[in-house]
């Protein structure tokens, strides 16, 4: 009745298990970084792994008014009056991944003329604001015992990597190698070239190059963890709906066109390797599973939009691994 | 960085355009939703519903299931996962209250199947076969009608075809899928749909005589008089109005109208914009039902209510046919051409072929999400590297889908109509969700559009109790229709039925729950809310 097998709990003859929770592409949703970081003490996890692309994408102005306070969601116009009603939209805003920034009319006006060289460093500006808060939060809410490693993805602006450098609760991986319990993990925040134009994106050879420089470092595969933002390509972790020119959805049929558009570096760097384990986002609607060789590969995707945090538990134990999707 | 609507600024990043197009959902839903099917169902049908009114009919169930399209469409865009109400019902009522009426919708999705996999060979292919032997007179096309209407042409057709449409993803996987589609459903629009209007509008009288002529071919003379005799035989009265068997001919629209709200199974592999899904959901309803105002006039333009009730009635032998006409081959007699009957034959039939492939893609969708969360074993969504293609899904639906091709070919245990209940049941499940998400999940809403309240309830809740009505009504009709196959009167086991399909899914649930316990899994931490304060 090897259904029914009792599986145990520990890490069995060569030490204990050690259970991790993944997460990615949180794009900027307050709630869900809330989630993330009690998810330690809900999961049972004693590391927690944030894959990228943490910053959001768009700024909400609230506009001071004789009224009180205006904000403009894609033509839904919400007003607030009183500092009560002003903080419930901003927290509104904030957990859909949007960054509310009180401003006059005069301001917004002019971040309209601004170019786009300015107009990115002010965005840097008011998203580094929120970003400092919730590294800051971090330090409250992380219990001790659990250790938080985060790195910066694709869509990150470069200066949220110096804010992560500073915390003193969250720990930067990102382009180095990190241990936590018996295991060694390399993390690359970068994609491979994306038709977004994104803030890290590298040709394939230099993603290939930055990894096997760290991995080559390592000796024990059978304990190296890779987390790559970029998943490998065509894993079934890599599906996307293809893009024309102008950046619109292909369909095909009745249903979108779906190809993969994940790294061929991060795949040959998996073969080559064989981690025990690689951890990856970028794409969200790919979430899954899948064995390269004798390596679990995982995506968990992301639902960000919708207020609730997709990740992974990953219990690691010498002689193997098991993973579980959950959605908190 | 681009700044958008006034007032929103926008950096660089990923995905800030990767969003289908309203077009593309409002298109699938249309395409699943079995206009076609349903239109050639209901003039059979007509003569069991004796003095319903076929617009009122398809408005009232329009009506009953607009508040479920709007509910499917604000669900949707709140929690857009594949796996669609499998995805709402476990996150608002309890994971196995979600599996149990995930797993029940695709259970009578497979007993459904057989409804077209034998329609296929019947009014499909046999009805091909009969056009041909009647405008060409070369009466061996007959013999193949009779033997693609007899129990084994039925079973062989239907299974083959089945055995087509896996192959197709197996070997194809679902870009082919996708590319063939695409042609079916313009050869589905010109044959099933617009040629049918036009020939209603421009067939004028003589029908019974082109009906003669034809018949004449297969071998009977007179035909009319026959169909109007034999007709007459088995009960056959002119009727007025009657409000009651409008009501309960609703049964049949609710073929289309139960059921038009299946993009949201695939919302998760693509986000759509902003209101795509309140666009395509209640948008397909508005749809099908201006196509049904253009269709019905316009095909009752051909023979009148009468007619129609007698072929549904009468015994096919005594006009020289091996089963009774659907809509289609009525506007091929009515045409007066072999060519555009023919064509009008095949868009029917491709419309219903199609539909096989599309519902094992919907099934196996529904299985990889709850593989996705553990209840199942991963095996069940294992994807085949080259195609893309849930192998195992696929065969597991393949095997449910030839039992019931072999029900339907060999036995009366199901009427046409009878999966209806059992697939409702999930729609009425879907609607309580709808109601009680806004109280269990109030932060999940609250971040939403959908968050306001009306008159002090929450939007979400007042469209889900909507939507509770609407489908109890669809609910309450099957029950009462004895024609539905699901009366409790003519049929009172087959709620026993819907609610065994319910009792086991639970079970399997709660057995995979310990099962997976013992594993080292808990299921119930997939479903588990995370603390945000």
């Amino acid at each position: 009745m090897g259904l029914f097998k009792r599986r145990e709990r520990t890490g069995g003859a060569d030490g204990p298990a050690h259970r991790l929770y993944f997460a990615t592409d949180i794009h900027g949703a307050e709630v869900l970084w809330r989630k993330f970081l009690s998810a330690g003490a809900a999961y049972d996890a004693r590391t927690l792994i944030m894959g990228g692309d943490v910053t959001g994408k768009v700024v909400i102005p609230i506009v001071a008014t004789d009224e009180g306070w205006r904000a403009d969601l894609y033509g839904d116009v919400q007003t607030a009056t009183g500092e009560d009603q002003l903080k419930a939209l901003e927290d509104r805003i904030r957990n859909s991944g949007l960054y509310p920034h009180r401003m006059t009319d005069e301001q917004v006006a002019e971040v309209g003329r601004m170019d786009e060289q300015r107009r990115e460093a002010w965005f840097a500006e008011v998203m580094l604001v929120t970003f400092r808060r919730w590294l800051a939060l971090a330090e409250e809410r992380l219990e001790d015992g659990v250790r938080c490693f985060m790195m910066p993805g694709n869509d990150d602006p470069a200066g949220i990597d110096g804010a992560i450098e500073e915390a003193t609760r969250v720990e930067a991986c990102d382009d180095r190698i990190v241990e936590f319990g018996d295991y060694r993990m390399i993390s690359l925040g970068y994609a491979n070239r994306t038709p977004f134009d994104s803030p890290r994106e590298l040709e394939e050879d230099e993603i290939y190059a930055r990894v096997s420089r760290l991995a080559d470092q390592v000796e024990d595969r059978d304990r190296l963890i890779l987390n790559l933002h970029v998943p490998p390509h065509d894993s079934q972790l890599d599906i996307a709906p293809a893009l024309d020119a102008d950046l619109n959805v292909v369909m095909s049929g009745s249903e979108p066109k779906l190809v993969p558009v994940g790294s061929t570096a991060v795949r040959e760097l998996i073969e080559t390797y064989q981690p025990l384990l690689s951890l990856h986002g970028h794409v969200h609607e790919s979430p899954g599973a899948t064995k390269i060789g004798r390596t679990l590969a995982i995506n968990p995707g992301s639902d960000y939009h919708t207020g609730r945090i997709a990740g992974c538990l990953v219990t690691l134990a010498p002689d193997r691994v098991r993973h579980q999707f959950v959605t908190g | 960085m681009s700044s958008t609507p006034p007032g929103v600024f926008q950096r660089k990043a990923t995905g800030l355009v990767r969003e289908g197009r309203t077009r593309d959902a409002l298109f699938y839903n249309i395409m699943w939703s079995s206009v076609a099917l349903t239109f050639g169902f209901f003039w059979l049908f007509y003569a069991v519903y004796p003095g319903a009114n076929a617009i009122i009919g398809f408005l009232i169930a329009g009506a009953l299931g607009l508040p479920g399209a709007f509910l499917y469409a604000m669900l949707t865009q709140v929690m857009p996962r594949t796996g669609g109400d499998y995805v709402f019902n476990s996150r608002a009522l309890h994971p196995s209250i979600g599996f149990a009426s995930n797993f029940s919708y695709v259970f009578w999705l497979a007993v459904v199947i057989g409804v077209y996999t034998t329609y296929i060979a019947e009014y499909g292919l046999a009805a091909l076969a009969r056009t041909i032997a009647g405008y060409t007179g070369a009466t061996w096309w007959l013999d193949v009608a009779s033997w693609l209407t007899s129990s084994w042409g039925l079973f062989i057709v239907g299974t083959l075809l089945l055995i087509g449409s896996a192959t197709l993803f197996a070997l194809g996987g679902l870009r082919l899928f996708f590319r063939i589609q695409f042609w079916v459903f313009i050869v589905y629009v010109l044959g099933a749909l617009l040629l049918p209007m036009l020939v209603g509008l421009f067939s004028g009288d003589g029908f019974a005589g082109r009906f003669d002529a034809y018949a004449a071919n297969l071998g009977v003379t007179d035909a009319s008089t026959k169909l109007a005799a034999s007709a007459t035989d088995a009960g056959f009265a002119s009727t007025s109005f009657s409000w009651s068997e409008t009501l309960k001919s609703v049964s049949v629209w609710w073929f289309i109208f139960g059921f038009i709200y299946s993009s949201n199974y695939f919302a998760g592999e693509i986000r759509m914009q902003r209101r795509t899904h309140l666009f395509s959901m209640p948008g397909a309803v508005a749809l099908v039902v201006i196509i049904l105002l253009l269709l019905t006039p316009s095909f009752l333009n051909i023979a009148g209510y009468d007619v129609m009730a007698q072929f549904g009635l009468a015994d096919p032998a005594s006009y020289g046919f091996a089963g009774a006409p659907a809509y289609a081959e009525i506007v091929s007699i009515a045409s007066g051409s072999g060519i555009i009957g023919s064509i009008v034959i095949i868009g029917f039939a491709v419309s219903m072929i199609v539909w096989l492939p599309q519902t094992i893609l919907l099934a196996s969708r529904s299985m990889f999400a709850w593989s996705f969360d553990r209840v199942v074993p991963e095996q069940l969504s294992a994807v085949e590297p080259r195609t893309r293609s849930p192998l195992t899904a696929i065969l597991v639906m393949l095997a449910l889908s030839i039992a019931s091709t072999a029900v339907y070919a060999f036995t009366d245990w199901f009427s046409s109509l009878a999966a209806l209940l059992g697939l409702s049941f999930t729609l009425l499940v879907t609607a309580i969700s709808g109601v009680v998400l806004p109280f269990r999940h109030p932060r999940l809403v609250a971040g939403t559009s959908f968050g306001r309240r009306v008159l002090g309830i929450p939007l979400l809740s007042l469209v889900g109790g909507l939507a509770v009505l609407g489908f109890g009504t669809a609910i309450t009709i099957l029950l009462i229709d004895p024609w539905s196959g699901a009366s409790l009167s003519e049929d009172p086991l087959m709620i026993i039925v819907v609610g065994v399909v319910y009792v086991v899914a639970v079970a399997i649930y709660l057995i995979s729950r310990a099962i997976r316990r013992r594993q080292g899994y808990d299921l119930d931490l997939a479903y588990r809310e995370l603390p945000a304060e």
